[in-house]
């Protein structure tokens, strides 16, 4: 026992020890926070998904309950947010990127649906809700260069737009189904669009190109609706 | 940014060989700020990567040691003055890059900083047969990452010349510091099974010496004696000296104790690849000790296939 005071002081173990364990507590503390959101996250999923199956028509309705959703996951965002910011970023931020990728997908897709800043009337679809949008939405910065501070990174966002198109894909072939044959064709041009930006990034092997990769497909799909459409004279004439 | 996609109408207005669209404009920009981060990661990973290979060249010079406690021989120095001058380059290179937000950013530093943790602590043992503290590791590291013109300033005039505040630094996290602490290990049952191989003996250190002063633990800035400065230290306890198995089986015994939280991914890489590594360090020690011992006088002289002439067959019995 004499010889292991010489080679190791303790109180370098001792010091490690306390470190780590508050980041546990951190940890535990985000826990609790993240869970919330991500259990408000299914529910304004939930609550969107009716879009798949409701004629425009009714879509007010949804995008309304929606509304209620969202507002509870902006409570969660700010929490989090108010909790998150006193620590490094990217120390912790692999604990809550996935469910701040799933609450910008919830609003994109109601933000495209015509949810945001609709004020009763016809609504209007096919609005891509911007990076800063979404921060005045979250009440968070986004995409933050140099101060350490929680924020949605840019990376968040575009995995969330490829989730979109995803969501999109479906609703294309959802809507034909309603009888909706105008709703394609804004899908079309939309997820196109969407595509030529992702088209003019540089993406090294991460998941974010991997995911990118799958893009193209989703706009076949589109496309095949499409002509589908076409090919049976259903779609709508241009006036 | 920009609000332009509202009209579906005006964004297939024409289409060149350019990429046109509502959102090229905004991707344009994403573009920009996704190079700039790949870059700097690009960058990390170089610097890691040669500054591993250097830490690694380092512990080669360092492995041809034959003492434990005393200053280092002429010829490491001479060796690795270049390796040490690789891995500042690299450290102040990268420093910029690793600042506020970025600083937990890119964990492809990790690598290199656990390579270097490896050989700055088995040097540090070398010298002083102590454990290289987190503070005095994060020093070490900071002091590299300044760029060379500042090196040479707080060369001459040391005092005077306090590395400036602003200055940036390269973090290290304690994960890397105890991941790279458990690789040293290696080095040190490396270390002592060829110095049994060659010189018939475990090394240790001297007799007198006890070189750890004991401060109150919590006590950061604790000195760990550089130099073997025996004066002002306290008579060991003992009269034998410590030997190299001793230490080993005290970084064991601490890492053995460390709680580590229950989630992150290095404590996944500490618990099934380091720790039984470690362990399996301390058997390869033990039995070498263990052949050493039993069977080390029954050989005939001369019969280790070794070159060196200082050889000594006999064993002091442990």
């Amino acid at each position: 026992m004499a010889s292991q005071s010489g080679m190791v002081d303790p109180a370098i173990f001792q010091d490690l020890q306390a470190r780590v364990d508050e980041d546990t507590a951190v940890r535990d503390e985000l826990k609790d926070i993240i869970q919330a959101l991500e259990k408000h996250n299914r529910n304004v999923s939930f609550v969107l998904s009716r879009a798949h199956s409701t004629p425009v028509a009714n879509l007010p309705e949804v995008l309304k309950a929606a509304e209620e959703s969202i507002n509870t996951v902006v409570d969660d965002v700010s929490k989090l947010s108010q909790a998150a910011s006193k620590l490094p970023y990217y120390k912790f931020n692999n604990m809550w990127s996935r469910q701040m990728q799933s609450a910008v997908e919830g609003l994109l897709l109601w933000g495209w649906l015509g949810g945001y800043k609709y004020d009763g009337g016809e609504i209007k679809a096919g609005r891509l809700l911007t990076i800063e949008e979404l921060g005045e939405i979250l009440k968070i910065p986004v995409n933050l260069k140099e101060r350490d501070e929680f924020h949605l990174t840019l990376e968040e966002y575009l995995q969330s737009l490829i989730s979109l198109v995803e969501e999109l894909t479906r609703l294309a072939r959802n809507a034909v189904t309603l009888g909706d044959y105008e709703r394609p064709l804004l899908i079309n041009q939309f997820v196109k669009d969407l595509f030529a930006g992702f088209q003019i990034l540089n993406l090294k092997n991460d998941s974010l190109r991997r995911r990118g990769d799958g893009l193209k497909y989703r706009v076949k799909d589109v496309e095949d609706v499409v002509y589908d459409l076409s090919l049976r004279n259903l779609l709508p004439k241009k006036e | 940014m920009n609000q332009n996609k509202r009209k579906r109408d005006d964004t297939m207005a024409d289409a060149g060989n350019t990429p046109t669209g509502p959102f090229i404009a905004m991707f344009e920009g994403f573009r920009k700020e996704l190079d700039s981060h790949h870059d700097r990661r690009e960058r990390i990973i170089k610097a890691s990567r040669d500054i591993t290979a250097s830490s690694k060249k380092i512990i080669f010079t360092l492995q041809r040691v034959r003492n434990v406690g005393q200053p280092l021989p002429p010829f490491v120095h001479k060796a690795n003055a270049q390796y040490w001058d690789t891995i500042a380059k690299q450290y102040s290179s990268i420093a910029a890059d690793l600042q506020s937000l970025n600083a937990h950013r890119y964990p492809q530093i990790t690598g290199g900083n656990q390579e270097f943790i490896e050989a700055l602590s088995f040097q540090h043992y070398l010298e002083t047969q102590s454990l290289l503290s987190y503070s005095e590791a994060k020093e070490k590291i900071a002091e590299l990452s300044q760029p060379k013109i500042e090196q040479e300033k707080t060369e001459q005039g040391k005092e005077m010349e306090t590395l400036p505040e602003d200055s940036s630094v390269v973090p290290l996290t304690p994960e890397d510091y105890i991941l790279g602490i458990c690789d040293m290990t290696g080095e040190l049952m490396r270390f002592s099974v060829t110095s049994m191989a060659t010189n018939g003996k475990l090394p240790a250190g001297r007799a007198k010496a006890t070189p750890v002063s004991k401060s109150p633990p919590g006590d950061d800035k604790m000195e760990i004696d550089s130099a073997p400065s025996t004066a002002s230290q306290a008579p060991s306890e003992g009269s034998q000296p410590r030997t190299v198995l001793d230490d080993l089986r005290a970084i064991r015994t601490q890492l053995e104790m460390f709680e580590a939280p229950y989630g992150p991914k290095w404590v996944s890489e500490l618990e099934t690849k380091k720790m039984p590594v470690l362990r399996e360090c301390v058997d390869k020690v033990e039995k070498a000790l263990y052949g050493l011992t039993v069977r080390g006088s029954e050989r005939p002289k001369g019969w280790m296939p070794d070159v060196s002439s200082d050889r000594r067959a006999e064993v002091e019995s442990y």
